[in-house]
């Protein structure tokens, strides 16, 4: 990764710390005895089977759907689940993290078996449309190529799009909001959850904590440089909504609009 | 001739009079405006009831704000030293003017023709649509509320909800009219054309704009929330993402991000958390297979640095922009946002106009559109005393002269009888005989000159020849003469006052 650049900052700094009544910035951190939460919220603590109830209250307040399952029995309830809910809402088309927990969940066969394409987010060979089935080529025609951004995007972004489920694996879910914890990676693309009208994810129960700042504390552990963070940690909690006509609630607005999760036990 | 009256009007102090009365006028913006700030206060108030020690989270966020404003020389070099090690573009841009030819720089460098973008208050207090049009660039809002308003030519008149004062019939008279169809005035139907319209966008566009709810330095990340989704796809898909961002709209840490994100959502909307909040950190990195390739972040000042080091007026930066105190505002739940004639309206936006634009004359004014009640204070998740740099404000106006001559005279006037007991009894009395000719059967129905104002709606009093002072001596000296106890004590209170 290159080096970015900084403009204008000295004059603009100086400013600054000519009005805090000082030469220039401090040169060690400044002393912050108020970081972070009150202490009386950091001691929230409650046992997994706690938890579990905790979030599975919070998601299904915000119209959020959810499936408990014991580890032996997941890979054919998962599939079971994801199968109905496919056929249910009428996808065609599913996207899905390259994650080892969801592959070995077998979801794949489930969902070719009853007819549902795949896309796995990993590189995808561009243009020729040979593997990209009838739907690419449909949407290909209805683009003007020349003028068009979109047309030049990837094949993979291009196959996401057009899918109606996504599924992820949040690296933690928070009980007391309902919140999955998402970190993008080249296995992981930020798109998957965003772009279908469907979110499924799947979690173990041990991935679930009390409160987002546990989450963001596992996150931040150790890292030292910018770049050890993801380029892009998203907090889902829910549906995507808007109340921007007449107050009046409306699911799925640009998201997804029907979000479902699975927490293994 | 009505080419003046338009400047007027348009002008924040001199046409806030008449922006006031069109709104007092419109009985849907009234209503609707009503409805929704309620709405979100009784939402805000459970979700303080569920979450618990709101006074001590108030404080705790107060504490983290007052921090990073207190050190913005030294957390800003950090957070922008980050975003460079990341790949990422920063530019400290003094003025608007300065911030508005960056952003045209970076568009004309990609060629780009599009824009799509996230709710940013901070591109419209630069008024950086306006700009690239004249580019012959397309800026296309696409939260779902400014995108109504974008069509239909009006700015936002809420920070969160800035279609507030639209109907559901007007929005499909506004979609009809876009598109050439014709809706029902349905909330689904009307929500599924913006979703397909606008999904067209995010897809074609050559360039994502959002503005920043924080930033944190310690790993140079930005932070977007949106419910609707629009400030991820923006983020996500063009592959040049460019942020703007007020310079004060930062936090040190991922800790303190999440004392600010669980009042932000509360505060605002009375949701727990808001559906999605996004932590950018650079551009899409070696091997990944979305995301944009280009992260540049834009940091402004714009009348900002003026407020450091005021022993008055510098915590306003610590605002976080939730508008918590726009709904509690009596005066904004009358009159709506457009009344205000700024970006930023409400409490807020009456002592942060005149501040950014460092103009007491006219945006000064908006100083007055407020009752002084304290209800905004009450409300603030990060305890900014609204109320008093109300006054505050008002009182800057007087300094410098920029009160109306007859207003000056009222109050010398005021200040010269209220000082000295002979005067006022003399005030007092005159004041009797003066209101003679404007009583009927004991009230005045028909004031004049600032009197009027008061009794177009209701009637005054008429001010009895006996003040109280005069009832309160003869009712002691009934009492002496009757031999009643009490009468002493209360003796030397009557002479005192």
């Amino acid at each position: 990764m290159s080096q970015g650049t900084i403009r204008g900052r000295e004059a603009f700094i100086a400013n600054l710390s000519s009005r805090l009544g000082r030469q220039g910035p401090p040169a060690e951190a400044p002393r912050h005895p108020y970081r972070g939460v009150p202490d009386f919220y950091k001691e929230i603590e409650r046992t997994t089977e706690e938890k579990i109830e905790w979030f599975v209250n919070s998601w299904e307040a915000l119209t959020g759907k959810t499936l408990i399952v014991d580890e032996a029995e997941a890979p054919a309830r998962v599939a079971e689940w994801l199968v109905e809910i496919a056929k249910e809402l009428g996808v065609k088309n599913v996207s899905r993290w390259e994650h080892e927990g969801l592959k070995a969940l077998g979801l794949d066969a489930a969902l070719q078996a009853a007819g549902i394409g795949v896309v796995p987010w990993v590189p995808v060979e561009e243009e020729g449309g040979a593997n990209a089935g009838s739907a690419a080529g449909e949407a290909a025609a209805s683009q003007e190529a020349d003028s068009s951004n979109w047309a030049k995007r990837s094949e993979l972004l291009k196959r996401t799009e057009r899918c109606e489920l996504g599924i992820v694996w949040p690296d933690y879910a928070v009980a007391s909001t309902g919140t999955l914890v998402l970190q993008c990676s080249p296995q992981r693309g930020r798109s998957v959850s965003l772009l279908t009208s469907i979110l499924f994810a799947v979690f173990r129960a041990d991935q679930l904590v009390n409160r987002m700042g546990e989450a963001f504390a596992a996150i931040t552990a150790g890292k030292r440089h910018p770049l050890d963070y993801a380029s892009s940690l998203n907090l889902i909690t829910g549906p995507s909504r808007s109340a921007d006509i007449e107050n009046d609630l409306t699911i799925g607005i640009h998201g997804p609009g029907k979000v479902y999760a699975v927490i293994i036990k | 001739m009505s080419g003046q009256a338009i400047d007027e009007k348009q002008l924040i102090g001199t046409g806030l009079k008449k922006r006031t009365e069109e709104a007092l006028a419109n009985d849907f913006l009234r209503k609707a405006v009503a409805f929704t700030t309620d709405k979100l206060r009784t939402g805000k108030r459970q979700a303080m009831d569920d979450f618990g020690h709101w006074e001590e989270w108030r404080e705790r966020a107060r504490a983290i704000r007052k921090h990073v404003v207190e050190n913005l020389d030294y957390y800003l070099t950090q957070f922008s030293d980050n975003v460079a090690k990341t790949g990422g573009h920063v530019y400290f841009c003094q003025s608007g003017e300065e911030a508005v030819r960056t952003f045209l720089d970076i568009a004309e460098k990609r060629r780009a023709k599009l824009v799509a973008k996230g709710k940013s208050m901070v591109s419209e207090e630069i008024h950086l649509n306006h700009r690239l049009e004249e580019k012959g660039i397309e800026a296309i809002e696409t939260d779902l509320g400014e995108y109504i308003l974008q069509l239909a030519k009006e700015t936002p008149s809420h920070l969160i909800i800035p279609a507030i004062h639209k109907n559901k019939q007007q929005i499909a008279d506004i979609f009809s009219a876009e598109s050439g169809e014709s809706f029902a005035p349905e909330t689904k139907v009307l929500a599924g054309y913006a979703r397909q319209r606008l999904r067209n966008y995010f897809l074609e566009a050559d360039i994502g704009l959002t503005g920043c709810n924080f930033a944190v330095a310690e790993s140079g990340s930005i932070t977007l929330v949106s419910n609707e989704g629009n400030g991820r796809m923006v983020s996500t898909l063009p592959k040049c993402h460019v942020v703007v961002m007020g310079m004060e709209r930062l936090v040190p840490s991922y800790d303190d991000l999440e004392v600010v994100l669980n009042m932000l959502a509360r505060s605002a909307t009375g949701q727990k958390l808001t559906t999605y909040t996004s932590m950018i950190t650079g551009p899409r990195r070696e091997g990944e297979l979305d995301g944009p390739e280009e992260l540049h972040v834009i940091v402004l000042d714009n009348g900002r640095s003026a407020q450091l080091g005021d022993p008055v007026f510098q915590e306003v930066l610590h605002c976080i922009r939730c508008a918590a105190c726009l709904n509690v505002c009596p005066v904004y739940r009358h009159v709506g946002g457009h009344t205000y004639g700024s970006v930023y309206s409400g409490p807020i936006g009456a002592v942060l106009t005149p501040l950014l634009q460092q103009d007491m004359k006219e945006a000064g004014q908006l100083a007055y559109a407020s009752s002084l009640c304290g209800a905004c204070y009450e409300a603030c998740p990060v305890k900014i005393p609204l109320h008093d740099m109300l006054v505050q404000l008002r009182a800057r106006k007087v300094k410098l002269g920029l009160t109306p001559l007859a207003e000056r005279v009222a109050f010398k006037t005021y200040q010269t009888a209220f000082g000295n007991v002979t005067l006022y009894r003399m005030a007092a009395k005159s004041v009797y005989y003066l209101q003679k000719p404007l009583i009927r059967k004991g009230y005045i129905k028909q004031g004049i000159g600032p009197l009027a104002g008061w009794t177009q709606s209701r009637f005054l009093p008429m001010k009895p020849k006996k003040s109280f002072r005069e009832r309160w001596e003869e009712l002691q000296r009934e009492l002496k003469a009757q031999g009643r106890p009490g009468s002493g004590a209360s003796a030397q209170g009557g002479d005192r006052a």
